[in-house]
């Protein structure tokens, strides 16, 4: 029993007062604090960082925005083919929700505040990408771009409202199938309307509202469609879900809040003529307020 | 020349492009879509290796031809752009030399996952440029080749062949003044200048281990060939690589080929306006310390860039430039030999009874436990055995294969995650494969569309649909069903029957739009007719009549008389000619807004030809023409799990599935749920 004795002498020794004993205690004491904080807080840190997903039909400007977002400047590209995850950091003049009540003297509040920004394909055999990468990690917000110019024809439009209310559907769908385990966290959708810098470009509102109206019209006709063949012989309309209030009158985001997700359009354009800045700012608030 | 080259990753960022002359950003665009999106132009790969330029079908755009080259293992494309009245044959090299180089210089940023789009990539100007001037020279210094014939003792790239030349020189002219037409004149100046200055040029070549023996070997074994015509020229180029690759230091330059190499370095600098100023009379030696002492910023920029990649390397241009020349040749000659000697340069890998014996061990436990990265060996086995599943389900081999191909591709190189099998991995692929197969490029609202057309502000017509298929396949029965569903949504149907070759045909329409009526009729909800002239008519005329029918106006409310226009056709055999080509016809008159296809999806069937010869009657000589908007598989219900045909259909056409028969009943009309068809047949 070797160890008995030593283990005893220790005892003995770290309560007795000895001035080293003392010592030990007291850098322990202080220590142990510090050192467990300082490990939280890496840990904390490097997992939190915040994602947001681009969607939205193809050629809307996604990867665009992802580049402009990434290194101050858009570059050219060419229709995606698969998702890319950059890391981005939020411009300075912008504070971060999260931030808010941090102190101006907090030493974090200098250092940049990172965010992922996943980005996807548009083009219609490629949105599974976009699907599946709404269980990603951290998710903090979607950012569903459109092209606002595009939105005045009829194709534009139905092929944009489709997407979107394949992607509200899909909220919906994770809200009331989590609903039973923990109260799921909200994931609010920002509507860019972006090319703003276009003539025939539609203004916000009306982007909204056009928006709107066609995605109860896309409701309509799901409801009066075919079944898919998913969908068993003998199972009733019931399982069915739709979008909003039961389905029923015109739909408005506004009926998404039930369902934790705020729906927002805001303008801007990624691109400018001439030397005029790309107007982007206030996507960034956006995507500041969800962080 | 060249219109434009452009470096852009897969999920869509530029990350280098140099312009000659604008172009469309929408010609790259319908190149992914329709290569690399739709899969509609099959690309040249056979395996997962990356096709080089000249094996990948070059696409044509409006005016332009488009050529590309991939590199998967860091998700980059590599295309290039040019008017297709030009024959750029060494833009195939380009792409090869690119590629290499360009991965070569920036690979291990390209393999970082999330800082790609952020490296500066403008260092690769000089070299581009360097690329383009030399492999563009093969094609414009053949002129100036045929005027001197005593310097076509030059080993170049591309051995002398006077004919290739004067092609070449003809396909010129009538080409718009682009800036690298610009060099033509400044030729007979450098080639002064290459015969006068021979000996201060030549200087930084007299490092290099030259031997004449060479040379005379190269041109002795090239020169007959070469007079052939473009033809023969190409089977030249792939027949000196070899020659050059069997040196122990591929392509060796000559003296003399050195010499011109110099002076190419010269008219370099002096295209980009950096040095040079009309000196022509000074020695490369000179003009190369102006470069860098100069002052200019650019050239100095240039070679701090160059100077950082290449390491140990000197800092003179023309030196940086010469070290290139080598190495182009290496990667064409290693190309070129790909090409040819396909399997045969396969690296053997053989690693002793010990080795292999752990290899095997150790890779069996991580095809357990994952991490493995894939190869090609790896895969052989799972790959048959998913193509036989496939098979079983009643995928039509072909497309089994191809299927079982694109898996392939996606893996090779891949690392398995942990605990997941080579198996696991490979199904999560191939559904991915699948997936991608069978989801259409837009998803067709038919009610909409119906709306849109009957409710158009300017001209307001009925909608027509067409369906064709072969004998009994149940076309008849799937007009009663979407009849149905187009009633149940308080639509006025017109069933026009334009089947009047086959007996009992009308009669059989007639006892299916009687029974129909009598449903609506219950329910109160639309209306449905018949319309039918007896048989023996021409089908496409008594169509045609029947949507002029439609067209007219109600008396009192001058609303329209019919929503939809239903056309049931004849079933005919795909393979008789004669009544297949009157579906051209057919299609012509009648304009159908949709032309669906009815299949079946029992075993056995020849659907894949079936589809084939169906979409390609509504397809001009060219290319051009509505084709099919749909399929439409019936007897569903009767395959189990084996849906396989949907996957052939497809496979065949890249035309989508719109509607699945799934029984005997006019409710019995589903869409396709393609999460639905993958579970069935990865089951
Ligand atoms: N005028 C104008 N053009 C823009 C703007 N944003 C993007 N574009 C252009 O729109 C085109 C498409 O942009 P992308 O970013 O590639 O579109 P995407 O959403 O990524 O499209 P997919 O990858 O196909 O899904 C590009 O040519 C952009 O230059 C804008 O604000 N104004
Ligand atoms: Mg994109």
């Amino acid at each position: 029993m070797v160890d008995w004795t030593t283990a005893q002498d220790w005892l003995a020794w770290s309560f007795s007062p000895s001035i080293s004993a003392i010592l030990l205690t007291l850098f322990l004491s202080l220590a142990l604090p510090l050192s467990i904080h300082a490990y939280l807080y890496r840990q904390r840190a490097s997992s939190v960082t915040p994602s947001f997903l681009l969607l939205g039909p193809t050629g809307a400007g996604k990867t665009s925005l992802q580049t402009l977002f990434e290194r101050g400047n858009a570059t050219p590209t060419h229709t995606s083919q698969s998702p890319a995850t950059v890391t981005c950091a939020l411009p300075r003049d912008v504070t971060a929700a999260s931030s808010k009540y941090r102190s101006t003297n907090d030493p974090s509040a200098k250092t940049e505040r990172k965010l992922h920004l996943i980005d996807t394909p548009g083009h219609g055999k490629l949105r599974h990408h976009a699907f599946s990468a709404l269980t990603a990690p951290a998710l903090s917000g979607l950012i569903f771009v459109v092209d606002s110019a595009a939105l005045s024809s009829a194709n534009g439009l139905t092929e944009a409202a489709t997407y979107l209310h394949d992607l509200l559907l899909a909220l919906q769908k994770r809200h009331t199938s989590a609903k039973t385990s923990k109260g799921p966290k909200t994931l609010n959708v920002l509507v860019a309307a972006n090319k703003q810098d276009l003539f025939t470009a539609l203004p916000a509102q009306l982007v909204r509202k056009n928006l709107e109206r066609e995605i109860t019209k896309v409701r309509d006709t799901r409801a009066k469609g075919l079944l898919d063949s998913g969908v068993g012989g003998d199972e009733d309309e019931e399982e069915r879900e739709w979008l909003g209030e039961g389905g029923e009158g015109a739909f408005e985001f506004r009926q998404m809040e039930e369902c934790g997700v705020e729906v927002q359009v805001v303008g801007g354009n990624v691109r400018a003529e001439g030397d005029e800045a790309p107007h982007v700012q206030n996507w960034w608030a956006w995507v500041a307020e969800n962080m | 020349m060249l219109d434009q080259f452009e470096i852009l990753t897969t999920s869509g960022v530029v990350l280098w492009s140099k312009t000659y002359v604008p172009v469309n950003a929408n010609v790259v665009n319908s190149l992914i879509n329709d290569v690399f999106i739709e899969e509609r132009i099959q690309a040249g790969t056979k395996t997962g290796e990356d096709a080089h330029a000249a094996r990948n079908t070059p696409f044509k755009k409006d005016k332009y031809t488009l050529k590309w080259s991939t590199a998967k293992d860091v998700g980059l494309i590599f295309v290039a752009v040019y008017q297709s009245i030009l024959h750029l044959s060494w833009v195939d090299n380009l792409l090869d030399v690119v590629r290499a180089l360009f991965i070569k210089e920036f690979g291990k940023d390209l393999r970082k996952s999330t800082t790609t789009t952020k490296v500066d990539y403008s260092g690769f100007n000089q070299t581009f440029d360097a690329l383009v001037a030399k492999l563009d020279k093969s094609s414009g210094e053949a002129i100036a080749r045929q005027s001197e014939p005593e310097s076509t003792s030059t080993g170049e790239l591309t051995p002398p062949s006077s004919s290739a030349g004067t092609e070449d020189g003809l396909d010129q002219p009538p080409l718009p003044p682009v800036p690298g037409f610009k060099k033509a004149p400044q030729k007979p100046l450098y080639n002064d200048t290459a015969s006068t200055d021979a000996t201060p040029i030549a200087t930084p070549d007299t490092s290099r281990p030259n031997s004449p023996a060479v040379n005379h070997l190269l041109t002795a074994k090239t020169g007959p060939g070469g007079k052939g015509s473009r033809r023969a020229r190409k089977a030249q180029l792939t027949s000196s690589a070899p020659v050059s690759s069997g040196d122990e230091s591929p392509a060796r330059n000559t003296r003399s080929q050195a010499k011109k190499v110099a002076t190419k370095a010269k008219r370099r600098w002096d295209i980009d306006g950096t040095a040079i100023e009309g000196d022509e009379d000074s020695t490369l030696d000179y003009s190369s310390h102006d470069i860098r002492d100069g002052g200019d910023a650019e050239a100095s920029q240039i070679e701090d860039i160059r100077a950082e990649d290449m390491g140990s390397r000197t800092a003179k241009g023309a030196f940086v430039l010469k070290d290139l020349d080598d190495e182009v040749d290496a990667i064409l000659a290693e190309s070129k030999a790909k090409q040819t000697g396909g399997a045969s340069i396969e690296p053997a890998k053989s690693s002793g009874i010990v080795g292999s014996g752990f290899g095997a061990v150790s890779g069996y436990f991580r095809n357990i436990v994952g991490g493995k990265t894939l190869t090609k060996e790896d895969l052989v086995k799972p790959l048959k055995a998913m193509e036989d599943h496939l098979v079983e389900k009643n995928v039509a081999r072909e497309a089994a294969v191809r299927l079982c191909e694109s898996a392939e591709r996606d893996l090779i190189g891949l690392k398995t995650s942990n605990f997941t099998s080579i198996d696991t991995t490979l199904r999560a692929s191939m559904s991915r494969a699948l997936t991608h197969m069978l989801t259409p490029t837009s998803s067709l609202d038919l009610l909409r569309s119906i709306q849109r057309t009957t409710t158009d502000p300017s001209s307001p017509r009925p909608y027509t649909i067409s369906i064709v298929g072969v004998n009994g396949v149940g076309k008849s029965t799937s007009l009663g069903k979407l009849a149905f569903f187009l009633l149940q949504n308080n639509l006025r149907v017109l069933v026009c029957a334009a089947d009047t070759f086959r007996s009992g045909a009308v009669e059989q329409l007639r006892v299916h739009v009687r029974n129909l009526s009598e449903l609506a009729r219950r329910e109160n909800r639309g209306t449905i007719e018949l319309y039918e002239k007896g048989y023996g008519k021409d089908a496409a005329v008594l169509a045609r009549d029947a949507v002029a029918f439609a067209r007219t106006r109600d008396a009192a409310t001058g609303k329209l008389n019919f929503d939809v226009v239903l056309v049931d056709t004849a079933g005919r055999r795909h393979n008789d000619t004669r009544l297949m080509s009157s579906l051209t016809k057919f299609g012509q008159l009648v304009q159908p807004d949709k032309i669906f296809m009815v299949g079946e999806a029992l075993v056995g069937s020849d659907s894949v030809a079936q589809a084939r010869n169906f979409s390609a009657q509504f397809v001009d000589a060219a290319g051009k023409g509505r084709g099919l908007d749909g399929f439409v598989i019936s007897k569903c219900d009767t395959v189990g799990d084996m849906v396989g045909t949907l996957v052939s259909m497809v496979h065949a056409t890249g035309i989508p599935i719109v509607f699945l028969g799934v029984g005997q009943h006019y409710a019995d009309l589903r869409g396709l749920n393609v999460g639905w068809a993958v579970d069935k047949l990865m089951k």
